[in-house]
């Protein structure tokens, strides 16, 4: 049996434990603690699940009253506390799908599932998202799309190699997984290598350094579709591009098909070999354009279809006018979907503004230290000096706090040099600082607020 | 805590005892064992926390107590004791071990800290001898999953009709069926993690096999002599496994296990290279089983075998069929089939109470 738990009780759950948590040692609170669910509240009486009765006999004779206290805490009344052994299933596995041996039919025909044999899996590093039908087609990408769908189809035969580019974020990776996708789709058995240049060098360092190039030239001239992701970077790299150029011809020769994308046309790669780059333009190549304005309506459309959310053609639009960039844009959805859902509220243009307009994510402006420092002391009203100071009254150690935590986070200054910055602390009080003010940011609304009101500041 | 126990003893449970002790755990407390005399009797236990062992050890003590011991250091040096009388005598904080020409102390950990591994022992719900027990079960086991991720599919189906026991286990890829007639009251159908069933099959002893289960609990007890073994029922589903079993077939051949198993152990050689996959091919009366890697090489063996019906083929994961193999000691074995996409059958002619389904791969030409 599968128990789904009520939401309100497994937050209360997750809040007496977060106060249990901070009274135990962590190999207690992990090993005991880490399964266990509140299965009801009624009467006073709360059920707890927990995976042994080992386990159980572990914490009642340890930690039955700091449970029971943190319980009454939550609920302001006096609590009494039952086990029961069970293990909660947790939500990934819900959706599991029926192994093979079960999804077909007696003597019939089996269904689908059953066809993919057990040993021909998924090829790796593919998400399994990323298909045809998941990608929104407009003028920008179409000649890109009906390339690769061709080659899909008649792999090593059409257009071979297949090169795309194109400016980051309009779906290179994407079409190039579409076309995995497809050919497992078709037939399984077909050997698929999807690697970026940078995992196919590595490869060949790695083969090189332990000895066993033999091993990786086999793996890589024995596949049926070899996709190489932002092929530029092996610009440079001459061992490497000797190898690539070797694989390259055999795969040519024996008609398995090679697709390559990269961020500029094949000749626009600087330090790349002559004889590499005249291979690469052997086929065909196709450049993706940045997504227009209806391309973009359209990818928010699919994407939010696909987490399950209804997304009006207006809100798109809206949403689309501010951000260009489809990784971005992906981003931006997340976030108004979450908001939306915590909410309870329809995505309206408030919100919109709010994550799209303030640009929180999105449009990264670089701050100087001196901005950060400026800000905060004018914020908690001190001197830029008592911040680099010596004293250490509450409100002084509060605003210095913050100025670590956002010197870290939006400047990614290293511990030493925001110790240096700040009067010449040492880097762990600076890494205490920025955990304690991480902490009360998760913990405490107000002061989340706050924060978020100087980053704001920052900002404007 | 003093007592007098033979080595002997000692050293006949505590291999099984170890198997309980958990190999990583952040609490220093279960990386122990307890040792405990109490009304008139000395037990060991262990425990991960996902499953409990215990074992009574005849001892003549001589002051009741417990406490527990870092089980790998007990373990090591009870092991490497001669056979013979020793004391273990708890001294403050230490135990002290002395045998005739031996002494030796250990730290313990208070057994205040050590879970109980069960309340109450429950009802009775079948018993069996240990023949009975690995005859049966031995040719079912090793068809559990050992993925943790679907829970069902780790446990063995211990499922009590009539009068049929029947064991079933399946990792969703191949599945096993015995059927074993036994008189038994009521219908009852369990779960058993896997892990204990194979826990209980590594006792080489003659006995009898005691199941028990605390209803409230959802705890089963199994009852080996003087050991029991402590885990929780899986709480799960079980696959609907009748309605996968063909009723027809257009292939059957008969054939001698061990030449079959032969064939398939010279194939592995290769098809270890290729995914595993072994192909199956009857013509007449000759059953080709082959194997190839591009890459290394190929091989075909050739058994004589009895055809009734169509000429087919079929391909198998070659693990799979060694485990089969490796599981039945019968002479003659059947393999029924309908086409390279349903699972193969595989039965006994001379016993009909078992039965094994492998899915099948679809391989090439």
């Amino acid at each position: 049996m599968e128990h789904a738990i009520d939401n309100n009780l497994t937050e209360l759950w997750t809040k007496a434990l977060g106060v249990v948590q901070t009274e135990i040692s962590k190999a207690n609170f992990i090993t005991l603690f880490k399964k266990t669910a509140l299965l009801s509240l009624e009467k006073n009486v709360a059920t707890i699940a927990a995976p042994s009765s080992m386990i159980i006999d572990l914490i009642k004779k340890r930690f039955l009253v700091l449970i029971k206290t943190a319980l009454e805490k939550q609920t302001n009344h006096p609590v009494e506390i039952i086990f029961i052994p069970k293990t909660i299933v947790t939500m990934g596995s819900f959706g599991e799908k029926a192994a093979p041996l079960f999804a077909q039919e007696p003597n019939g025909e089996p269904t689908h599932t059953s066809v993919v044999s057990p040993v021909y899996n998924y090829p790796q590093r593919l998400r399994v998202d990323y298909t045809f039908q998941t990608l929104a087609v407009s003028s920008s990408n179409q000649l890109a799309f009906v390339a690769a769908t061709t080659v899909s189809k008649k792999p090593g035969t059409t257009y071979n190699p297949l090169f795309i580019y194109g400016p980051v974020g309009v779906g290179k990776t994407h079409l190039m997984q579409a076309i995995a996708s497809e050919m497992h789709k078709t037939d399984p058995r077909k050997k698929i290598i999807y690697c970026t240049s940078e995992e196919f060098t590595n490869d060949v360092v790695e083969s090189i350094r332990s000895n066993q190039t033999q091993i990786m030239k086999r793996r890589f001239r024995s596949t049926d579709l070899f996709i190489v992701d932002d092929v530029q970077f092996i610009a440079g790299k001459d061992r490497v591009q000797e190898e690539l150029f070797h694989t390259f011809n055999i795969l040519i020769d024996k008609n398995a098909q090679i697709v390559l994308s990269s961020d500029r046309p094949p000749h626009e790669i600087k330090k790349l070999e002559k004889r590499l780059s005249s291979r690469f333009s052997g086929g065909l190549t196709v450049d993706i354009e940045s997504p227009d304005f209806e391309l973009r309506c359209a990818i928010l459309l699919i994407k939010a279809k696909k987490h399950g959310f209804d997304l009006s053609m207006e809100t798109a639009k809206k949403i689309a006018e501010n951000i260009d960039d489809t990784r971005l844009l992906e981003g931006a959805l997340l976030r108004l979907i979450t908001e939306s859902e915590t909410q309870g509220k329809e995505i309206g243009s408030p919100m919109i503004e709010k994550v799209v307009g303030a640009g929180s994510l999105f449009k990264k402006p670089v701050f100087r230290i001196e901005d950060i420092m400026r800000e905060v002391c004018a914020f908690y009203d001190i001197k830029p000096t008592q911040i680099k100071g010596e004293r250490r009254n509450a409100s002084l150690a509060k605003a210095r706090q913050v100025c670590m935590y956002l010197l870290k986070k939006e400047l990614r200054l290293p511990f030493t040099e925001i110790g240096n910055i700040l009067g010449g602390r040492d880097h762990t009080t600076i890494m205490h600082g920025v955990e304690k003010i991480e902490r009360l940011i998760s913990l405490e609304k107000p002061f989340d607020e706050e924060v978020r009101e100087i980053i704001r500041s920052l900002r404007a | 805590m003093k007592l007098l126990v033979l080595i002997e003893n000692l050293q006949k449970h505590l291999p099984l005892l170890y198997r309980g002790v958990s190999t990583r755990s952040q609490l220093p407390v279960l990386l122990n064992i307890l040792l405990v005399a109490k009304n008139g009797k000395f037990f060991i236990k262990s425990t991960d926390l996902e499953i409990g062992i215990e074992a009574e050890i005849p001892a003549n003590i001589k002051k009741e107590g417990g406490t527990t011991v870092p089980a790998r250091k007990f373990y090591d040096l009870i092991s490497s004791l001669p056979h013979g009388k020793i004391t273990l005598s708890l001294e403050g904080k230490t135990l002290e071990i002395v045998g005739e020409k031996t002494k030796s102390s250990l730290q313990t950990i208070s057994m205040e800290e050590f879970p109980a591994l069960y309340e109450e022992k429950g009802a009775e719900i079948i018993n069996l001898t240990t023949e009975e027990f690995n005859k049966n079960i031995t040719s079912v086991v090793f068809a559990a999953s050992t993925d943790v991720v679907r829970p069902a599919l780790s446990g063995v189906l211990v499922k009590k009709e009539g009068s049929n026991v029947f064991f079933v286990a399946t990792d969703g890829y191949r599945l096993s069926l015995k059927q074993y007639q036994k008189e038994t009251k009521g219908e009852v159908a369990l779960l058993i993690p896997s892990r204990i069933i194979r826990e209980l099959l590594s006792i080489k002893e003659t006995g009898k096999i005691v199941l028990y289960v605390a209803k409230n609990s959802n705890q089963i007890i199994c009852s080996y002599n003087e050991i029991n073994i402590v885990g929780r029922l899986i709480e799960a589903e079980y696959p609907n496994y009748q309605k996968i079993i063909p009723t027809t077939h257009t292939t059957k051949i008969t054939f001698n296990k061990d030449e079959v198993e032969k064939a398939v152990k010279i194939a592995s050689v290769f098809a270890r290279e290729a995914a595993n996959v072994v192909k199956f091919v009857v013509q007449k009366n000759i059953l080709r089983v082959s194997s190839s890697a591009p890459s290394v090489g190929e091989n075909t063996v050739e058994v004589e075998v009895q055809l009734e019906g169509e000429e087919n083929q079929i391909a198998f994961n070659a693990r799979y069929l060694l485990d089969l193999f490796g599981s039945i000691h019968e002479e003659q074995m059947a393999l029924e089939i309908t086409g390279p996409l349903n699972p193969g059958v595989f039965n006994l002619p001379t016993d009909s109470s078992f039965i094994h389904l492998i899915m099948p791969i679809r391989a090439q030409g």
